[in-house]
């Protein structure tokens, strides 16, 4: 029985309850960070670790935080594990802190934590908000990988910096530009929702 | 809350939660920020003297130790503005910044003794459009400047030949119009700071 919901929780992110796909949360970061593979590792890292402690605090406290400032804590939360994110990559992997710039202190404004905070961490045990905030981290995470995937290939003929495509390949600037983000968001949520979730849409 | 709804539980103790949040929290990250503090800024002045040494053609290993050595060694700093000793004799190196298309871009340009043929670019800071305006660092983009002289004209990506000739940047025609004129005035700027005296 334990193991079920544990099963369900981890699972559901992933696939038929999506936040990038389905729920469409998440939205800016995606759109922001996409145009190159490394640079969506390290945003998708810093998110996964900020939804799975920030959902497991907010669990441990939910008994004891007053309903009408829970906000108020949830952000504080947030934004602390967030300032941990920068610090570390400031402090240890610096030519990437540059490269991210500000959307490492804008992780906090990411919907995904916050909603998962509020629509799971406050009523249930801190193990199961921990693989419910990592699982959300997840199913964000591979999302934005195949965007910076196709994104990047297109865009500039390379993955993870090093050249794939030779020199007869014309780079789609588009691709990383903004447009480009939209473009291919849409086209993979449009896929996934015609090819595996036609029973989903029919319930 | 079935709890009943007292002065205290309303008003004194979401006030004591929140502060002994905010508490904690602070207490963390100013704790971590003060534990990082000498290795940020160790990385900051690395990357500053990275540059200088990369604008001055001095030639050194890229580990914070050798870029520290080859800094200490062959730099001179002066009023304004460094002074490289390099194998191919004197270099003087200026930090200039200007507008980019997103915001400031800052870099320190070298030059010859002759203070007006390029001996090297390298940007310290920008936040233009990554993989098209942020490709001024890449080094085919920088390492163009070295041996020509201002003022420069852009040209097609790959096509630039003559000494006041440099490559734009395809799909980044803003930002190399930003960074044209910085170039410009950097070339300006030496021979107003350092030849001027």
């Amino acid at each position: 029985m334990a193991n079920k919901l544990l099963r369900k929780t981890f699972m559901e992110p992933l696939g038929k309850n999506n936040p990038v796909f389905v729920q469409i949360l998440g939205i800016c970061s995606t759109l922001a960070v996409t145009n190159k593979l490394q640079n969506t590792m390290v945003m998708v890292l810093g998110v996964m670790f900020t939804t799975a402690l920030s959902s497991l605090t907010i669990s441990l406290l939910r008994n004891h935080i007053p309903s009408r400032i829970r906000m108020m804590v949830e952000t504080m939360v947030i934004a602390t594990f967030v300032i941990i994110v920068d610090i570390v990559l400031k402090a240890f992997y610096p030519e990437m802190w540059k490269q991210l710039g500000p959307y490492v202190g804008l992780i906090i404004t990411n919907c995904i934590i916050m909603g998962r905070i509020e629509a799971f961490a406050l009523q249930n045990k801190p193990m199961l908000s921990l693989v419910d905030g990592l699982a959300s981290g997840l199913g964000y995470a591979y999302v934005l990988l195949a965007i910076a995937f196709v994104r990047e290939l297109l865009g500039t003929g390379s993955l993870w910096g090093y050249q794939i495509l030779g020199s007869w390949w014309t780079n789609w600037s588009i691709m990383i530009m903004p447009p480009g983000g939209f473009f291919v968001l849409a086209i993979i949520i449009w896929i996934i929702r015609e090819k595996f979730m036609k029973e989903a849409k029919n319930d | 809350m079935k709890a009943k709804r007292t002065f205290y539980s309303e008003r004194i103790y979401p006030l004591l939660f929140m502060f002994a949040v905010t508490f904690f929290c602070i207490l963390l990250t100013s704790g971590l920020h003060l534990a990082t503090q000498d290795k940020a800024i160790t990385n900051e002045r690395s990357f500053t003297r990275r540059a200088i040494l990369n604008a001055g053609g001095v030639d050194f290993e890229n580990t914070t130790e050798g870029i520290e050595e080859a800094y200490q060694s062959k730099i001179e700093e002066k009023d304004g503005y460094y002074v490289a000793d390099s194998e191919n004799g004197k270099r003087y190196i200026i930090p200039v910044e200007g507008p980019g298309l997103w915001g400031a871009i800052t870099i320190m340009a070298g030059f010859e003794e002759d203070l007006s043929t390029f001996s090297g670019i390298a940007i310290v800071s920008q936040n233009e459009t990554p993989g098209l305006g942020a490709r001024i660092e890449e080094p085919w983009f920088t390492e163009q400047f070295r041996g020509k002289q201002a003022p420069f004209t852009l040209v097609e990506e790959g096509t630039a030949d003559a000494a006041t000739e440099v490559d734009a940047i395809t799909g980044a025609t803003r930002t190399s119009e930003y960074f044209r004129n910085l170039t410009n005035r950097a070339a300006d700027d030496a021979k107003r700071i350092i030849g001027g005296e």
